[in-house]
């Protein structure tokens, strides 16, 4: 196609008379798990006590963590005596050297109280959102306790601050009671990675094993942050064509980006809207009239219309799968359901009908789904949330960096390390329900992660950041984070993504569905003279 | 239409701003359209030509007939080199120099210093024509650069592109993208699932009479949407207990049947028999409407009802009038019952207060009030089975006033509900039964009858 004298980026020169063929994109195959679809109307009950799901998770999880327990501390002779398994942290001896299982608490100073909440009568609202539970001036404020059904134990020693805990993981200490009736912690063992299938689960896709030959990619974009405004985005728009496949691009060269037609879905991580759908009524200083239900001068439509467009837009080529974040109309608790398609005029014509009584919802092309979510895309098992996980860890963890350089790479790094111990802790969302709001899950806690993701993703992070996770690496949160590559096949083997804002970087975030290497591609404005006068 | 002529039209006549993008065009597709956003116009170009070529050609004639009078955006893709050095002041203004040097070669550098963790970071740039250069410099290895829009002079902001492209969306939002897309260069699917239907509302100017409609509830004809009214006629206790004079009882039952009336002419369309000119007014209504709701796809409006119920229930917007009515009504009963209080306390002037109530309770306009919270609306919505809608409840509520009285009351508040097991008889009885108490109602109204009847 290329004219003699159009070598110079192709698309500089005149047009030439050449039969183009149309692109076809390769196909993708998607199928969403509902593991966190709760029931519908009356069958969704809030009467539960938050105390089952703790229960559920320790029952789960104790036997997996006890087993690493067992394989590292059995037999262990420190100082002459014998390291002894205790069954309950209260049968825990004082003097004695044992190791105890449970699920690690935190008391914070800033821990946000739902008592105190009560009290004060503002236990509607949306938590105010902060930076940090710790007191970095008060590090004594922070207790870290043990619990399981029997009681609590709490933990001291110089070994936790070498650690990084949060509310809600379960895990081993070893340790002695010393004689405040504390529990001396010297080493803490993780449950790890849970088991991985193989890619396909180990059966071969459908349509036979030349899918694999082709390399697609699976896009992730959060943090959208529509508007509605003019000022909103360009990027959006440039987004938009480079999906489409009207930006144009070029295989034979390198640094190009890859062709839009390799990407098989796009996934988008939460925070889709940028501003509130609902005005702020209070904003202008004067008390209005409280008005009940729809009400057109308090409600600003712009912003989901526009996202309504873009889905629109890029829907007739490529399918979607939609989470919902912090800011999106969507139920605040996790896990938050996805935002309903009434939402979407235009872009629901994509969706999945709605399902007819017990029947199992079908995929949609347009798939509005839960956040947390997980489900298979091109046989890898991939589990992600909008980011409100690893933003609610961090608040329990007092990072040396957070002084020196707010947003700096070390704090990507911490989240990193973050997604990172989630993953051994086999728990997804651990501070649920104690800091993160969310259902009252009675007969199961969904949010340990039974399996092994391939892909596991956290939106709307501040930067991007990548890495990949591999079982059997004793955990090391303060430590270096280079992951050293270790050989068979059999090892677990997450590809984790933290994924930016995609309104603040421009970026896309492109996964090979082969390899799982990760591409980015960054669409922006250059600021030129215009922007500079 | 010649392309040519057809740019020259539209970027050199016009002295105001008027961006012609390609954004719809891809150089390896087919069948290219230029668009023109403020004429809002398309002229297919031959199918062998690519859109951005033509801009450019443009670009690069009308440029060499007389420079400058065209002003062009580009779209840079390649790979950025670390930091973005501050552009300098140095002005690349012939583009013709884009086209003799290309100094920028691409090479092959898979992992730069800025990605993270050897990941390839590919941009993907719009700059204007005199940043051009600069914009290069900030590159390590340039894959293509591409006209991305003309105008007749620089943008002082480039998001006015996006204005340009969403009103150049709404102008084609009647094609479909299944069809039209392989002409504007759109990478295919075969694999698109779309539910046949009908078409939403393109923009959402033309969306606002559509927006209206739920309001007053046009349900579609496939839809079996039953708004039952049951005038459970019950007193609140309130006004009862101050009611207890027979002629004032007397003239809130007289008023009934006047604020039934009003009441529906004003919320709901409701089956009602009366030859009122309000309630047939409000039994029209849906009916001009529902016939605007597509009658060809109504397989697909079953499946899609249930969307649609909730949707009202995300936008109550009709309950808003009742609601206020309530609070009216509310605050003017409050007033009254201060007012009795206060007589109360001067108990032996009791002569002016029975003269005054009579008068004030037989004025139609303010009688309505005390009755109309006693009635229950319910509306149900069946459909595959489910039963959904929303109903009227009295709740209970308990307030203390300004004067430090604990004042209880009952007042209509709207509840979702939704049940699983196919719709019981229940709400099918209770339509005939609403229209059987409502003749009489007609007749001078009494409200024992219906407890009478039950």
């Amino acid at each position: 196609m290329m004219a003699p004298d159009t070598h110079h980026y192709g698309f500089l020169c005149p047009p030439t008379d050449q039969e183009e063929e149309p692109v076809y994109r390769t196909p993708s195959h998607y199928n969403p798990r509902l593991t966190y679809h709760l029931p519908a109307g009356a069958a969704r009950h809030y009467q539960q006590q938050y105390g089952d799901m703790y229960f559920l998770r320790l029952a789960k999880l104790k036997p997996s963590v006890e087993q690493v327990a067992r394989d590292a501390w059995e037999g262990l002779v420190i100082a002459g005596e014998k390291v002894r398994r205790v069954d309950r942290v209260l049968d825990v001896r004082q003097g004695e050297l044992c190791w105890v299982a449970g699920t690690v608490y935190m008391e914070l100073p800033m821990k946000p109280n739902i008592l105190e909440d009560l009290t004060k009568e503002n236990f509607t609202l949306a938590p105010i959102p902060r930076r940090t539970y710790t007191d970095p001036s008060n590090p004594e404020a922070t207790q870290i306790m043990m619990e399981d059904e029997s009681g609590r134990l709490r933990l001291t020693g110089n070994f936790l601050r070498s650690t990084q805990l949060a509310t809600g993981a379960i895990v081993a200490a070893l340790g002695t009671e010393d004689a405040n009736g504390d529990f001396e912690v010297i080493d803490i063992k993780l449950p790890d990675l849970p088991p991985q299938s193989p890619r396909w689960e180990g059966k071969a896709p459908e349509n036979g094993p030349d899918t694999g030959k082709a390399h697609g990619k699976i896009a992730f974009v959060s943090g959208l942050g529509i508007t509605g405004t003019s000022g909103d985005t360009l990027a959006l728009e440039l987004l938009t064509d480079y999906l489409l496949g009207y930006t144009g691009f070029s295989e034979t060269e390198n640094g190009s980006p890859t062709s839009s037609s390799k990407i098989t879905r796009l996934i988008i991580a939460g925070n889709s809207l940028g501003a509130s759908v609902t005005t702020d009524a209070t904003a202008d200083g004067k008390p209005q009239p409280k008005k009940y239900g729809y009400d057109a001068s308090a409600y600003n439509a712009s912003p989901i219309t526009q996202l309504d467009n873009f889905l629109a837009e890029i829907l007739p080529s490529i399918p979607v799968t939609l989470m919902p974040g912090e800011k999106d109309p969507a139920n605040f608790s996790l896990p938050q359901q996805g935002i309903h398609r009434a939402m979407f005029p235009q872009s629901r014509a994509y969706s999945a009908p709605p399902p007819r009584g017990d029947d199992k919802p079908e995929a949609g092309w347009f798939d509005s789904v839960t956040n947390p979510w997980d489900g298979d895309i091109e046989g890898w098992r991939v589990w992600g949330c909008s980011g409100q996980n690893v933003d609610d860890v961090l608040r329990y963890m007092t990072l040396e960096s957070s002084e020196s350089s707010p947003d700096g790479s070390i704090d990507s790094d911490a989240r990193i390390r973050v997604m990172e111990a989630m993953l051994r802790w086999r728990c997804g969302v651990p501070t649920a329900p104690d800091t993160i709001w969310s259902y009252p899950y009675q007969s199961d806690d969904p949010y340990i992660l039974e399996s092994c993701p391939h892909i596991f993703f956290a939106g709307n992070q501040p930067e991007f950041k990548t890495a990949t996770i591999e079982g059997d690496v004793p955990l090391r949160l303060d430590g270096d984070t280079d992951m050293t590559d270790a050989d068979g096949s059999d090892v677990p083997r997450v590809r984790v993504l933290a994924l930016p804002k995609f309104n603040e970087t421009g970026q896309l975030i492109l996964v090979d569905t082969e390899t799982l290497e990760v591409e980015v591609v960054r669409f922006e404005v250059f600021k030129g003279q215009e922007e500079q006068k | 239409m010649d392309s040519k002529l057809y740019l020259a039209e539209n970027v050199l006549n016009e002295h105001h701003l008027s961006g012609i993008e390609s954004r719809a065009q891809s150089p390896r597709q087919p069948g290219q359209t230029v668009r023109h956003q403020q004429h809002k116009s398309q002229i297919e170009i031959d199918t062998n030509t690519s859109g951005y070529r033509i801009l450019f050609e443009f670009h690069r004639n009308e440029n060499a007939k007389k420079p400058a009078t065209v002003h062009a955006t580009y779209v840079i893709s390649g790979i950025q080199k670390t930091p973005e050095p501050a552009p300098t002041n140095d002005n690349g203004n012939d583009e013709d120099e884009v086209m003799a040097s290309s100094p920028y070669l691409p090479s092959s550098m898979p992992n730069q210093g800025e990605t993270l963790d050897s990941v390839i970071t590919a941009s993907i740039v719009v700059v204007r024509e005199e940043d051009l250069e600069d914009a290069k410099a900030t590159f390590q290895s340039i894959s293509f650069i591409h006209v991305y829009s003309l105008e007749p002079s620089t943008l002082p902001d480039l998001n006015v592109l996006v204005d340009a492209s969403r009103e150049n969306a709404s102008t084609h939002a009647q094609d479909d993208p299944l069809e039209c897309g392989k002409q504007w260069g759109m990478i295919q699917n075969h694999n698109v699932k779309r539910r046949t239907g009908p078409r939403p509302p393109p923009a959402p100017a033309a969306k606002a009479p559509a927006a209206k409609a739920p309001a007053v509830k046009p349900k579609s004809s496939t839809e079996s949407t039953v708004p039952a009214k049951r005038p459970l006629q019950k007193e609140a206790p309130p006004a009862k207990a101050e009611a207890s004079k027979p002629d004032e009882s007397k003239s809130q039952s007289a008023s009934a049947p006047v604020s039934q009336a009003s009441s529906k002419a004003s919320s709901k369309p409701a089956p009602s028999k009366k030859g009122s000119l309000f309630s047939s007014f409000a039994k029209a209504k849906p009916k001009t409407k529902a016939p605007a709701a597509p009658e060809p796809a109504a397989q697909d409006m079953v499946l899609d009802d249930a969307s649609e119920g909730e949707a009202e229930e995300l936008f109550p917007d009709s309950t808003e009038k009742a609601a206020a009515a309530n609070r009216e009504s509310r605050k003017e009963r409050e007033e009254r019952l201060k007012k009795m209080m206060d007589d109360d306390e001067a108990d032996d002037e009791e002569m002016p207060d029975v003269d005054e109530e009579p008068t004030r309770e037989l004025t139609p306009v303010e009688a309505p009030p005390p009755i109309k919270p006693a009635e229950l609306k319910e509306e149900v919505t069946v459909n595959g089975g489910r039963r959904r809608g929303k109903r009227q409840v009295m709740k209970k509520t308990t307030v203390k006033d300004e004067e430090g009285f604990l004042v209880t009351r009952e007042e209509p508040t709207w509840e979702t509900f939704s049940e699983d097991e196919p719709a019981p008889k229940k709400p099918a009885v209770n339509v005939p039964k609403a229209k059987a108490s409502k003749p009489q109602g007609q007749g001078q109204g009494n409200i024992m009858s219906f407890f009478g009847k039950k």
